[in-house]
């Protein structure tokens, strides 16, 4: 994954530390930034995400290389506006679903696949943040094309990753779907 | 997360089951209290802790628990104590066993069983070990 803003080496070591080595880890982090955690625990594999869930972090993905095991976490709370970020075209859930009731739109929905699967705006497509780079090529360079995920900091990011690939048809749908009152898919 | 846990027993099992779940706790932002009555007082006694018995025919297991890279207690104590994990020890059972408070780890509070009582009483999670 890119824009990891932290790794955290916690190889080897049994539970509870990979649980206490993220908490605080993630102290130094800002909100909205991006800790790497690479583990060798088992146990993590569902811990980490119930973790995450209690303590107000989005949790991103587990990438399995063999026995190593790398999480990915978001830090919740509140986020600093950056320069980036605020470059971003932007619109709210609700200004995008009058858009789509006019007519046909280009979405891409940037969570991962189990998220996809669980319930999507109808017509999205889904290419998980991760792989955006290397699938750009699916995503039309003409015309709007609207990026969303659950609360708007991996569209944000896609938006950045495609952005530096010369894509300037990118508009962000924000938060998405995790306060999404529009017709669902799945 | 308020988390009230009873540590009533003395051994190497006992203090993982106590510290591993305290310290996930407390990781994940649970407030968390443990009072320390009898046997349990021996996890964080100064020495006791360094020799904590494995049950009777249990012994095997120590290869295990170097095999697993599982923390030391002690050194779980000291992580409890970092996350902000509150220890009570038992007042009743330091007359009884003829212990002070310098015999436990620093930041140790003493206390009866109306101190424990009164935090757990609005505890969403109530352990005893």
């Amino acid at each position: 994954m890119e824009n990891v803003a932290k790794t955290l080496d916690a190889k080897g070591l049994a539970c509870p530390m990979p649980v206490v080595r993220t908490k605080k880890a993630i102290e130094e982090l800002s909100a909205g930034e991006i800790l790497e955690v690479v583990v060798t625990d088992r146990g993590s594999i569902a811990d980490i995400p119930v973790w995450a869930k209690n303590t107000g972090h989005e949790y991103l993905e587990l990438v399995k290389e063999g026995d190593v095991l790398k999480h990915y976490v978001r830090k919740g709370g509140e986020q600093a506006p950056d320069k980036e970020e605020s470059k971003l075209k932007t619109i709210t859930n609700e200004e995008y679903l009058e858009i789509a009731d006019k007519g046909p739109v280009t979405l891409i929905d940037v969570r991962e696949p189990d998220e996809f699967a669980a319930g999507h705006a109808p017509g999205a497509k889904n290419i998980p943040l991760g792989q955006v780079e290397q699938r750009a090529d699916e995503i039309p360079a003409e015309g709007d094309v609207y990026i969303m995920c659950r609360s708007g900091g991996r569209a944000g990011m896609a938006c950045d990753t495609l952005g530096t690939l010369g894509r300037k048809n990118l508009i962000r749908v924000a938060p998405g779907m995790g306060d999404w009152d529009g017709p669902v898919e799945s | 997360m308020k988390v009230a846990i009873i540590a009533a027993n003395g051994g190497l099992f006992d203090a993982y089951k106590v510290f591993n779940i305290a310290t996930a706790a407390a990781a994940t932002d649970g407030e968390v209290e443990i009072f320390f009555t009898f046997e349990g007082l021996n996890l964080i006694h100064r020495e006791g802790v360094k020799q904590l018995p494995m049950p009777e025919g249990k012994e095997h297991f120590a290869e295990g628990f170097a095999n697993a890279n599982v923390p030391s207690v002690e050194e779980l104590v000291g992580m409890a104590q970092e996350l902000g994990v509150k220890f009570i020890a038992c007042q009743m059972t330091m007359d009884v066993m003829g212990l002070k408070k310098e015999n436990f780890t620093d930041g140790t509070e003493v206390g009866g069983a109306v101190t424990f009582l009164g935090y757990a009483k609005d505890a969403d999670i109530t352990l005893t070990f």
